[in-house]
């Protein structure tokens, strides 16, 4: 079994170890679905205010649950390892192998928030393009991991970094998630890590569609994010170990 | 200085030292709150609250509505991964101060004392850059609320602390204050009478004092602001018993 093979199975099996993030890492999704759908559509109609279609809501409030999931994850995934990291580096582990193994394993355990998420609105909504929403909803989930990532990277501690996190993703999707409380959103909205994911997501669902500069976005922002969190968790783990291989 | 003191001081020290942190708590509630007035539409909107003792609903503008629960979900939001952080640092730390000689109610206070230091600065940075947009009709009444709710979430936090890591912790402490008071008790989204579910959340009687003293000029939540204030009680006696529990453990 090589290095990468290794180390994603010890970072599952970490995570399976507490068996109540597994549990809320199931749960979650199904009280923030609904929660958010039913409120959404409970705002009354005004003149310049209308409610959000319950599906809709529902839809918004995946986007939330998978990115806020996958985001804390990313964090506490890239802070709690650290010193054992450093000493792995200090014995000859690559950084960028064990990097690949944190974030391969981060990408997987989003795969599965997603597909929870997925599953939940299935039950209730009839998705016109099922496996494009899924994957964008992985996407969404993706973009936040790797922020969450990089956050724990530059800011190594919990407390610190899930503040960022937290208010990071709610201003996100109070902006991005078509609040109907919200007017004169600014422009710079449409480079929130959530905008285009909730673009491409909403699109996939109702018309099953997506457009290309949509996606185009996505791919370069996960693009952007993990390069930087390559250099960042490069320059961390050289302070004391140095790149070895 | 005795004990307590002693262990409180090294505790706020520590939290001020940390200049990351302390510069979180501020920017945080000052460009969420200023955000939220920001990009609220103007228009007015059905509230339903309390009115000379009937429940009746009265037309207010959407920015202070919105304002009135984004100002308590940012300091509950705070205040309670503040808790619960603070039951995980105690959770490896605590039980040595008590091999040291420290009772079980010196180390109890002084990390509560902690815990409502960083309470009180946050919520006083969120009501501070609230009333820069809205004033509530009944200020102190709403302060009140404020903190009652506010200091719920952060021994909520570390309850969850005691019993959940620190993955599962966060996630709680996030979704909680959000569905709790950002949804639930929202008066935009809740316009009938809430279930009651709804009502067994922290946020319930804090939140309704907080509309009724934010948006209207009489005070007719008096007896939920006792309520809140029972609900704060119990929760802080669940907080001591598992945090007496935890560093005893440890």
């Amino acid at each position: 079994m090589n290095r990468i093979q290794t180390g994603i199975r010890t970072n599952v099996s970490t995570f399976l170890r507490t068996p109540l993030n597994v549990v809320l890492a199931l749960l979650l999704p199904v009280v923030v679905i609904e929660g958010w759908g039913q409120a959404m559509a409970g705002l009354p109609t005004m003149p310049t205010v209308e409610a959000i279609p319950i599906d809709l809501g529902r839809l918004l409030g995946a986007i939330f649950g998978v990115a806020i999931i996958a985001g804390l994850m990313g964090l506490a995934q890239m802070i709690s390892a650290r010193a054992a990291d450093r000493r792995l580096v200090q014995t000859g582990y690559p950084p960028r192998t064990l990097l690949a193994t944190r974030l391969a394993t981060l990408g997987g355990v989003t795969v599965v928030v997603a597909a929870v998420n997925y599953g939940v609105l299935w039950l209730t909504i009839s998705p016109e393009a099922p496996v494009l929403t899924f994957v964008f909803l992985v996407l969404a989930g993706l973009v936040y991991a790797f922020l969450g990532a990089l956050v724990g990277a530059l800011l190594p501690r919990l407390f610190e970094g899930s503040l960022v996190v937290v208010f990071l993703a709610m201003m996100d999707a109070f902006l991005s998630g078509d609040s109907p409380l919200a007017a004169d959103i600014p422009e710079f909205v449409e480079y929130f890590p959530l905008y285009h994911p909730k673009e491409l997501l909403q699109e996939a669902m109702f018309q099953g569609t997506y457009t290309t500069g949509d996606l185009g976005f996505v791919a370069g922002y996960l693009l952007v994010l993990l390069v930087l969190v390559t250099v960042v968790f490069g320059v961390t783990m050289r302070t004391s170990g140095g790149w070895s291989a | 200085m005795n004990r307590t003191t002693t262990a409180f001081s090294i505790g706020i020290k520590e939290q001020a030292r940390n200049y990351v942190l302390v510069a979180l708590l501020v920017v945080l509630p000052v460009s969420f709150i200023t955000l939220a007035f920001a990009v609220t539409q103007d228009v007015e909107m059905p509230v339903r609250t309390l009115v000379d003792g009937e429940t009746a609903t009265v037309m207010r503008g959407m920015p202070e509505v919105h304002g009135v629960i984004m100002t308590p979900i940012t300091s509950a939001l705070i205040a309670g991964l503040a808790g619960l952080f603070l039951m995980r640092e105690a959770k490896d730390t605590d039980g040595r101060l008590a091999v040291a000689g420290y009772r079980a109610w010196q180390v109890i206070a002084a990390r509560f004392g902690v815990l409502a230091a960083i309470t009180l600065i946050v919520t006083g940075v969120s009501v501070g850059v609230m009333l820069i947009d809205f004033q509530p009709e009944q200020l102190w009444w709403f302060i009140t609320a404020m903190l009652v709710v506010s200091v719920t979430y952060g021994l909520i936090g570390m309850l969850v602390g005691a019993v959940l890591d620190r993955l599962a912790g966060m996630w709680l402490m996030l979704i909680l204050p959000m569905l709790d008071i950002g949804l639930f008790q929202d008066p935009l989204f809740i316009q009938s009478e809430p279930d009651w579910w709804m009502k067994l959340f922290p946020g319930y009687w804090p939140v309704r004092v907080m509309v009724d003293t934010g948006l209207t000029t009489d005070v007719d939540t008096a007896l939920s602001l006792v309520w809140a204030t029972g609900y704060l009680l119990l929760v802080a006696v669940l907080a001591i018993g598992i945090y007496y529990r935890a560093t005893q453990a440890s």
